[in-house]
């Protein structure tokens, strides 16, 4: 099974039906997709698919050869975050942050197609990702900074 | 690790524990028993450390919750940490640095008062300075804590009580921090439970008791087994992959008994008070009969608190390392101390050979399941003598966790004939305890006995003035696994409080606001309450002012607690006031909420943006709770098993939550972790009392209980008439009757013998046929989906032996292998050629038409060589004898079969139409020869022949599915176009969905198959269209306005439906590479004259075509009355036009029996 993680080929001797979100975690060692639920109810698990999210839990390697997959980890590093995570840092966006993999990974994926959205439109992309903690408000927060950031690193990014 | 230059400890229950160690560096590590649970407690302990060690926070680590390295100070409990645990930490950083103090004073002679100290650097008035790391060059201090070290004065604070960043996010934020689950060790194998049908059950004689049989040969082969591990109703399984031992574990036979009977668990009140119990007098003064004897207004009321979950998003997890009769733990513990202590007696170890290495775990205000998983762990890993890894699944966290409990409040009270608040009596019953480390229980270590708890009595006595008061806790055992939940028994005893006096402010006709600051004595409270009501703008009234505008009905409401925590009396945390605005939906029953403003006392905060988050926590946790949850029990047990079943409040649920933080630096630091839930119930009960009228005494608030409340009491201003659901344009598109296709399909693989049996021979050899033959084989042989019917569940594949069901009885298939005894391997090609095209055996025998010969007669004699060239090449493999066959008449007759074929069949080839097409015909031949479509999707008639001319092809039930017809007339809104044909054969998926159930293995099959004749296939299956030329409806705005449906559930159906399946099924700004690809209002499911293909993929989930699920099997967490709810609400949206399902319910039952 030949697929691409966080800009690296890999190839990972697995049959088709191991979850993606268990070959990434026990079998590349990759921490920021989460378990939560198995049954995409939650969004713990989330990594993007060829830049649009998905949740890891429900997706078979079988429907990711040849794919790529984003990672929280392959989206930035401590020293140089994304400005997704940037924001979550700047807002503090966890509080036990066991959630914060899917609110980031969904909030990059929503910018990606959709660089301006306002309150609404955050609120509805994150419809169905759960946090226990009650960090909602927060997390708006981040995910509005986030806007502001994205805008302001689009140019470095075109150029 | 180096050797520290200067360290602090005491002496504790361990023995000697280290509080604070300084490095070479002049860098801090603070030790501390108490374990950040996601609130921030890891940030605020290095602030204090800090601070009065005069170090930036930067250069302070903090080492939490490890039992070989941090003070045993009990459980992390009752938001104790700042207000007890930190407090031998803030002394000794304290202590160091006066003990650094004394080391500068020395090297730059002067008085130790003389010196300054900042950023790790003690300075002179001279402006001589010396570093931390300069002082401690060659030391070697060791000192024991002084309980009473001088301490800083909050005024001097520079670091406590400014906002300090959380220290974990941004590692928490890249994926770069290790929380338990995230642990591994060398040489790791994973653990799976099982656990007993008595989910969340913890007393009575069957606990421990109830295992009858474990096969262990049901699951010994299966890839990656390690272990099956027993002891009692202890029962794991170990594996190489943690998919692999999740697969084992579901696959493992095992035989339980089954439990007695829960009482009845929706009856809270009838339960509670039917309960043993034992009533402990909290207070008793006054004269309570002489108030209710001279009182103007007497009431008596109950309030009841449901079951609720912790509801941790990571389910719980550990590692455990057993080796030499030494256990070492990783764990997400809140308790490492307790858990050491429980490991040790679970595993007949010392305490001392137990090490506990804690990690952070998903936060989760209480006990949940985390201990648990660590015996889990340990069990299995001395069984196997390797580290073992268990990850709890989402299923068996929400059945097993330790649930907050339900409590009863009942209470009486009145006023004075002056209007005070004259006399109160309250009651409380807290079902509830310490939940025992379910191993303990489960390996019969401990006695199951009930274990009643002291625990209902945090803040029972109300915080108002009430000269005649009795306050009774009634301790109780629990009924279900139970223990402490944020706010535990406070948040239950205050709702009832605050609903309480509001009732009293309207008897006396006063100000709820008012009337409560008339009866608090305690200034600062005073002020709380007063500050609150201003800065959210409360408006002053008395009664139920029932605003409302069109069927919105508005109010406000206010409640206020201490929260009293620990032993009784206890000790009172932080303070916070409530003030909300409702709105309630009058015909829907729905409450929301619009502005909320959370005043809180802390005394001094150590962060305040800490405090204010915990307050936003609080408040979004505790609207949840109020607004939506409560665990739903079946007879024997808890029957919440996912997010769907058990809703939490989510993004659209919550109003922007302002707070109000009361600024006491000079009072000490006050528990925050909890308050701020405490009021939340009673004031979101009181607002919906000021807009409706209505008192809710009973939670979750649901839409459902709402609005059952207003019906019993409707309003008395007259209200417009409630609108009529909107029905759009839309679904008039849909509309048409489904008349019920109903079929009954004969399958059947060897009659008995009529015809003349053909010799054995022995094929030529494989090298005998071109690799160009063998892969034209190959491709008829996928096309046929020969190893579909032919591979059993399990089994070898080709090797037959797989049950099909049929109208007439149940048959076997048969091994293709070319095995010579039991397969194909001694067949002649005339043999295979005459069963092929005349479903006559080699033996003679007639093969039922479930072998769909009747298709295969059509094959062409080149592909019929090919086919059989490839099979005598593969593997020959010898299967097991088949059970012998129970058809009923006329299928079990010999003559029935031969007049069968008489009348049915025609063996022909293929014969080209020439007034149609190349590709059209190729079209023909592969659908109609090798592909046998229409055994699926024609109709059959009584004698189960497919049915042709005008119903050929138009749709069928078999095998429990829908197969829907192919000829235009199907019930779904949009035509098969070629393309759609063409994208469902070769991608699996077309706008109308994806393949699934049956169809899932043939899409998987046809993968095998050159562009060209999927294209062909297509080609010809579009030509089938009888109505080519009928209107549809526009795809993008039929999906738009159905998306906006399902969006915008009104009533518990349709939010059962947007939390289980929502993700995936309803559209969001996000697009998803997950998502099902087609809206559901295309699918053929849902239209479908019966809701067999609804309700088999809701249970069975929808296969990947290279393997694996791409939408998971909801049948484990789902329950039958789940399924039917939203099978039934996706047909009334989504096909409004066609008639309900009749009998679903029965449907969903019998289709889970034949799974
Ligand atoms: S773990 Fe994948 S959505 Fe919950
Ligand atoms: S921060 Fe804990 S679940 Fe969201």
């Amino acid at each position: 099974m030949e697929l691409k993680v966080n800009g690296r080929n890999v190839s990972l001797d697995l049959p088709g039906h191991v979850t993606l979100l268990e070959a990434l975690r026990n079998d590349l060692q990759l921490n920021g997709p989460k378990y939560g639920c198995g049954y995409a109810e939650c969004g713990a698990c989330t990594v993007l698919v060829d830049g649009q999210a998905a949740r890891a839990c429900v997706m078979p390697l079988s429907a990711v050869a040849g794919r790529e997959v984003t990672t929280l980890e392959g989206l930035g590093t401590r020293a140089a975050p994304h400005p997704v995570q940037r924001a979550f840092i700047e807002m503090e966006g966890a509080q036990c942050g066991y959630c914060l993999n899917g609110m980031i990974m969904t909030v990059a994926a929503l910018l990606m197609q959709e660089p301006q959205p306002d309150r609404d439109r955050i609120r509805r992309a994150l419809r169905h990702n759960l946090c226990r903690c009650g960090t909602h408000q927060e997390i708006l927060a981040a995910a509005e900074r986030a806007v502001v950031l994205m805008a302001e690193n689009a140019p470095e990014a075109r150029g | 690790m180096t050797v520290p230059h200067l360290m602090i400890w005491r002496h504790g229950k361990t023995g000697r524990e280290v509080l604070l160690t300084l490095d070479a560096a002049g860098d801090a590590t603070g030790y501390n028993g108490h374990v950040d649970l996601g609130t921030g407690i890891r940030t605020a302990l290095g602030q204090i450390v800090a601070e009065e060690l005069d170090l930036p926070p930067a250069r302070v680590r903090m080492v939490l919750g490890h039992t070989g390295a941090t003070p045993d100070q009990g459980p992390t409990i009752a938001s104790e940490t700042i207000q007890f645990a930190a407090e031998p930490l803030r002394r000794a950083a304290a202590q160091a640095r006066a003990l650094l103090g004394q080391l500068a004073a020395a090297r730059l002679s002067v008085a130790a008062e003389e010196l300054r100290a900042q950023n790790g650097r003690f300075l002179a008035g001279s402006g001589a300075g010396l570093d931390y790391a300069t002082l401690l060059e060659n030391q070697q201090i060791d000192a024991e804590l002084d309980p009473q070290a001088p301490v800083k004065a909050p005024a001097d604070y520079r670091i406590v009580g400014r906002a300090s960043p959380r220290v974990d996010i941004p590692a928490k934020a890249v994926g770069a921090w290790t929380y338990v689950h995230d642990v591994r060790v060398p040489g790791m194998l994973h653990g799976h439970v099982i656990r007993p049908p008595y989910a969340g059950r913890d007393s009575g004689d069957f606990i421990g008791r109830s295992l009858l049989e474990v096969d262990e040969g049901s699951v010994s082969g299966m890839p990656g087994f390690v272990a099956v591990v027993r002891k009692g109703d202890f029962l794991g399984v170990v594996a190489e992959r943690e998919g692999q031992a999740r697969a084992i574990a579901e696959a493992l036979k095992v035989r339980w008994a089954l439990p007695p009977e829960l009482p009845d668990m929706q009856d809270i009140a009838g339960t509670l008070r039917a309960m043993p119990s034992t009533p402990r007098l909290l207070r008793d003064q006054g004269d309570l009969a002489a108030a209710k004897a001279r009182a103007g207004v007497w009431r008596k009321r109950s309030y009841s608190w449901p079951w609720q979950m912790h509801g941790a998003i990571g389910p719980s997890c550990a590692v455990a390392d057993w080796s030499d009769g030494r256990l070492r733990l990783w764990s997400g513990t809140q308790n490492p101390h307790v858990l050491q202590g429980d490991l040790a007696q679970l595993m007949g170890l010392d305490p001392q050979a137990v090490e506990i290495i804690r990690h952070e775990a998903a936060g989760c205000f209480g006990r949940n399941c985390t201990d648990d998983v660590c015996g889990d762990a340990a069990l299995l890993s001395r069984a196997v003598g390797r580290p073992v890894r268990v990850q709890l699944t989402r299923e068996q966290e929400h059945l097993w966790e330790p649930k907050g409990a339900a409590q009863l409040m009942d209470v009486e009270g009145g006023l004075s004939p002056e209007g005070d608040f004259d006399g109160y009596e309250f009651e409380t019953r807290y079902p509830s305890n310490l939940a025992p480390n379910l191993a303990l229980l489960l390996t019969g270590v401990i006695d199951p006995a009930p274990r009643p708890s002291d625990m209902g009595d945090r803040t029972a006595i109300p915080p108002y003035r009430i000269p005649n008061l009795r306050v009774v806790a009634h301790d109780m055992a629990p009924i279900v696994r139970a223990s402490w939940f944020r706010g535990v028994s406070a948040m239950p005893n205050t709702f009832a409080h605050e609903c309480f006096i509001d009732e009293m402010a309207e008897a006396a006709g006063e100000d709820p606001v008012a009337f409560r600051l008339r009866h608090i004595d305690d200034p600062r409270t005073a002020e709380l309450i007063r500050r609150t009501a201003e800065e959210g703008g409360w408006e002053p009234h008395v009664g139920a002012r029932l605003r409302h505008e069109g069927e919105i009905a508005y109010g406000q409401g206010f409640a206020y607690a201490t929260y009293v925590h620990g032993k009784f009396p206890g000790v009172a945390a932080a303070q916070a006031a409530w003030l909300v605005e409702v709105g309630v939906n009058r015909r829907t029953g729905e409450v929301s909420l619009s502005k909320i403003l959370v005043g809180q006392d802390s005394g001094l905060m150590i962060n305040p943006d800490g405090v204010r988050h915990q307050i936003h926590g609080n408040v979004v946790q505790s609207i949840s709770r109020t607004l939506g949850e409560q665990i739903s029990f079946d007879a024997i047990a808890v029957a919440d098993k996912d997010w769907g079943s058990y809703p939490l409040a989510r993004f659209e649920d919550l109003p922007a939550i302002r707070t109000l933080l009361m600024e006491r630096p000079e009072e000490p630091p006050l528990g925050v972790g909890e308050s701020a839930s405490v009021p939340s119930a009673a004031a979101i009960a009181n607002a919906i009392f000021d807009a409706t009228g209505v008192r809710m005494r009973s939670l979750p608030f649901t839409p459902e209980k709402v609005k059952a409340a207003l019906a019993e009491a409707p309003m008395p201003a007259a209200l417009p008439a409630p609108a009529r659901p909107r029905r759009g344009g839309w679904r008039a598109l849909l509309a048409g009757a489904g008349a019920a296709l109903a079929g009954s399909l004969a399958m059947g693989v060897v009659a008995m013998p009529l015809r003349p049996e053909i010799p054995r021979t022995q094929p030529p050899a494989a090298s005998s046929w071109s690799a160009e033959t063998l892969e034209r084989g190959r491709q008829v042989f996928a096309l046929g989906d020969c190893a579909v019917c032919h591979t059993a569940e399990g089994g070898v594949p080709l090797a037959g032996g797989r049950p099909l069901e049929t109208g007439f009885g149940t048959i076997h298939s048969t091994n293709l292998t070319p095995d010579p005894e039991t397969g194909l391997g001694s067949w002649s090609y005339p043999a295979f050629a005459r069963a092929m095209r005349e479903g006559i055996s080699r033996d003679g025998r007639h093969l039922y038409p479930a072998f769909p010969y009747t298709a295969f007669a059509r094959i062409t004699e080149p592909d019929m060589q090919a086919l059989y060239a490839y099979i005598q090449s593969l593997d020959p493999v010898r299967s097991a004898p088949l059970p012998a066959e129970r058809m009923t008449f006329p299928t079990n007759l010999r003559p029935g079969m031969a007049l069968w074929n008489r009348i049915w069949h025609r063996a022909q080839e293929f014969t080209p139409d020439p007034t149609k097409s190349d590709e059209w015909n190729r079209g023909a031949y592969l659908v109609e020869g090798a592909g046998h479509c229409a055994a699926c999707h024609s109709p059959r008639n009584f004698a189960g022949a497919e049915k042709a001319g005008d119903v050929h092809l138009s749709g069928a039930v078999i095998d429990g599915w829908y197969a829907p017809p192919l000829d235009g007339t199907g019930p779904a809104p949009l035509r098969w176009s070629e393309a759609d044909f063409y994208d469902y054969l070769r991608g699996g998926s077309a706008r109308h969905g994806a393949a699934a159930g049956p169809m899932a293995p043939v899409v998987a099959e046809l993968r095998e198959l050159p562009e060209a004749d999927i294209r062909a296939m297509a080609h010809y299956l579009a030509s089938l269209d009888r109505a080519p030329d009928r209107a549809e409806p526009e795809p993008a705005a039929l999906a738009a306005e159905a998306n906006a449906a399902l969006e915008t559930p009104t009533d518990a159906a349709g939010r059962l439906f947007d939390r289980a399946c929502g993700a995936c099924h309803i559209t969001g700004p996000v697009s998803f590479a997950t998502a099902a690809r087609a809206p559901l209002v295309f699918s053929s499911a849902v239209h479908a004259p019966g809701p067999q293909s609804l309700v088999r993929a809701i249970l069975a989930g929808v296969p990947a075509p290279g393997g694996g699920q791409q939408m998971p099997a909801f049948g484990p967490v789902m329950s039958d009355e789940a399924i039917t709810e939203i099978a039934a609400y996706l047909r009334r949206t989504l096909a409004p036009g066609k008639p309900a399902w009749g009998n679903l319910a029965e449907a969903v039952q019998a289709a889970r029996a034949a799974r």
